[in-house]
């Protein structure tokens, strides 16, 4: 009984001491919260503030009557978006898109990484990083402008070759394979060498003993990629996968819009230009927003997925 | 350690398959700058390629004239400029506090920011949210919806952090209060983050087209990626035969619509290329402390 009373004095004494300690914890931060405060207050007001406009998404959203205002109508938006085969064609190409971006770019930046990797001259490998990395800061309207010019039927330079070598000129941003082709290609070329950077990270904490070693046991350079490069980069690149599957219904605005043109319409219809042209355009705010409601979820949920999948290799994110 | 001659092969092999590729990067860059020197008959006759056939400034001249250029370029300044300054003061002092250990409930605060780069209210009701806060035709719009980039802010913060304790402490027992020791002791440390910092945002603020397509109405308030993706537009049409000749407009001769366009593509490109080299030995760190600190 005795012990108990005692144990119990002592967690009253440490719980108040505790809270003594918060208090002036609290008091000696005050000057970095009111650094915070503006901070949070614009987190607040332009990222959550939109999270309550979502309500929309289940109402007849009307500008007279405001958010608020506005009726409610339940899941009726989210009924008319799959009721629809036009809406529903958007989330297919939306899915369809990514998913051929993830496997398509993914593995080009593991490759160009070994290979920099294996560059002796230090002059050579900055000068060609330096023009690797170049075109990751360009934005889709340069990438975009460029690439019409390229493949332009009037006086664009891969047709002149086509025609140089006896062919004849071919449409290529008015068919649906080239682009297709031609929206995939941009992206590796726009991104491949700066997502070289993460890998290259990688690479230069790996022991050199390692290689040592395997050249005293006889190991040509293939042997030393297969058997130490690549198996010492698996953990960066499960990682680097898992966050790619995360952002698989995120496809970009300007990227299609750019690119997109009549012909192709009908594969390259993403989410994010139907809200711009069937919501903002055209002022459908409510089932522009379930949509976008829609997308949001699913992303979330993936990397929220992908993240319980990292925990299981000690890779996770948060 | 000698080298064999088959390892000989595969470095020269290694070199070359390198150098092709970043060739690839370059030509497009080459081509555009080509073209929009050359005359268009040398376009028009395949002859350009790498290099100006016919050098002639006069799509430049056409751009100028009949887009009225400067305008656009100095409204596609202002928006980087203040913009760049803006996020710079927002991230750093949400990023300051952020990594000090001691600090309470910063776990929770950290949480209430990173949640905001897993789920967002979307397109609709931030554009809605703007329009009710009376920011259209304002480029207070672009710059508050843009002032802090969750990831640039945890790259600041993990740097922050790496700032070894005795500094802080040191500075403490001198009597220095916090904005002190940010702005005399923190930010003089910080210049490489700050330097990598600067160049995203500002890559951010310069390339910015959908904001601005969305919350600027009056197309003089436009920037130079919307002037630039409208002509680019707009010039297909003139090929249609839809619009004006553009020697007509601009009483230029021997100018076509893709060196116009190329123009204006070059001009999107060139400050970024003035700035990028001075700051490519810091990014790449920034990068990795962000990628790996998450």
């Amino acid at each position: 009984m005795k012990t108990d009373t005692v144990k119990l004095q002592r967690k009253n004494l440490m719980t108040d001491s505790m809270k003594l300690q918060r208090k002036m914890r609290i008091k000696e931060n005050i000057p970095l919260y009111s650094m915070l405060i503006l901070p949070l207050l614009v987190f607040a007001i332009f990222s959550y503030g939109p999270m309550f406009g979502l309500v929309i998404a289940f109402k007849d959203y009307r500008f007279i009557d405001g958010i608020m205002g506005s009726e409610w109508v339940g899941l009726r938006n989210f009924r008319m978006i799959f009721a629809q085969p036009q809406t529903v064609g958007i989330i297919r190409n939306t899915l369809v898109i990514s998913l051929l971006t993830l496997v398509t770019s993914f593995p080009f930046p593991i490759i160009l990484a070994i290979l920099l990797n294996e560059v002796r001259s230090k002059f050579f490998k900055k000068a060609t990083q330096t023009v690797l990395y170049l075109p990751h800061f360009f934005s889709w309207i340069i990438v975009g402008g460029i690439i019409i010019n390229i493949f332009s039927t009037n006086n664009g330079p891969i047709n002149f070759i086509i025609e140089a070598l006896g062919g004849t000129p071919f449409q290529f941003m008015f068919n649906h394979t080239s682009w297709m082709s031609i929206y995939l290609g941009a992206g590796i070329w726009k991104d491949t060498g700066f997502n070289t950077i993460i890998y290259l990270a990688a690479l230069s904490s790996i022991d050199p003993s390692y290689y040592e070693a395997a050249v005293v046991d006889g190991a040509n350079k293939w042997k030393q990629i297969t058997k130490i490069t690549i198996p010492c980069l698996i953990p960066v690149i499960v990682l680097q996968f898992i966050l790619a599957t995360g952002k698989i219904m995120e496809v970009g605005f300007d990227r299609i819009y750019v690119l997109q043109n009549a012909m192709v319409r009908d594969i390259s219809d993403v989410v994010s230009t139907y809200i711009y042209e069937f919501g903002i355009q055209s002022g459908n705010f409510s089932i522009t927003t379930a949509m976008g409601l829609f997308d949001s979820v699913i992303s979330l949920t993936l990397v929220l997925l992908a993240n319980q999948i990292a925990k299981k290799s000690d890779n996770a994110l948060f | 350690m000698k080298i064999s001659t088959g390892e000989k092969t595969f470095y020269t092999i290694n070199n070359i398959v390198i150098f092709l590729v970043s060739l690839t990067c370059l030509m497009p860059l080459l081509y555009i700058v080509a073209t929009s020197f050359s005359s268009g008959a040398a376009i028009e006759s395949g002859k350009v390629y790498l290099w100006p056939v016919d050098f002639t400034p006069a799509a430049y001249k056409v751009l100028t004239v009949s887009t009225g250029l400067f305008k656009y370029v100095w409204n596609s300044v202002v928006v980087t400029g203040v913009g760049v300054a803006l996020s710079m003061i927002f991230t750093i002092i949400c990023a300051y506090p952020l990594s000090k250990k001691k600090l309470f409930a910063r776990k929770k605060i950290t949480f209430f920011i990173v949640f905001t780069m897993l789920f967002g209210g979307g397109m609709i009701p931030t554009y809605l949210l703007v329009k009710e806060l009376g920011l259209m035709n304002s480029y207070w719009s672009i710059w508050l919806t843009t002032l802090i980039s969750p990831y640039n802010m945890l790259i600041m913060k993990s740097f922050f952090e790496n700032i070894p304790d005795e500094i802080d402490e040191s500075a403490r027992i001198d009597g220095c209060s916090e904005w002190r020791i940010l702005l005399q002791m923190y930010l003089p440390l910080s210049k490489a983050v700050i330097a990598t910092l600067c160049l995203f945002y500002g890559v951010t603020y310069w390339n910015m087209f959908l904001k601005v397509l969305m919350y600027i109405n009056d197309s003089r308030g436009y920037t130079l990626p919307v002037l630039i993706q409208q002509m680019v537009f707009q010039l297909e049409q003139i090929k249609l035969g839809t619009s004006v000749d553009l020697n007509q407009v601009a009483g230029a001769n021997q100018v076509i619509s893709e060196s116009v366009k190329s123009a204006g593509v070059v001009v999107l490109i060139v400050p970024m290329l003035i700035v990028y080299p001075f700051l490519q030995k810091y990014f790449v760190k920034g990068v990795m402390l962000g990628s790996v600190k998450g």
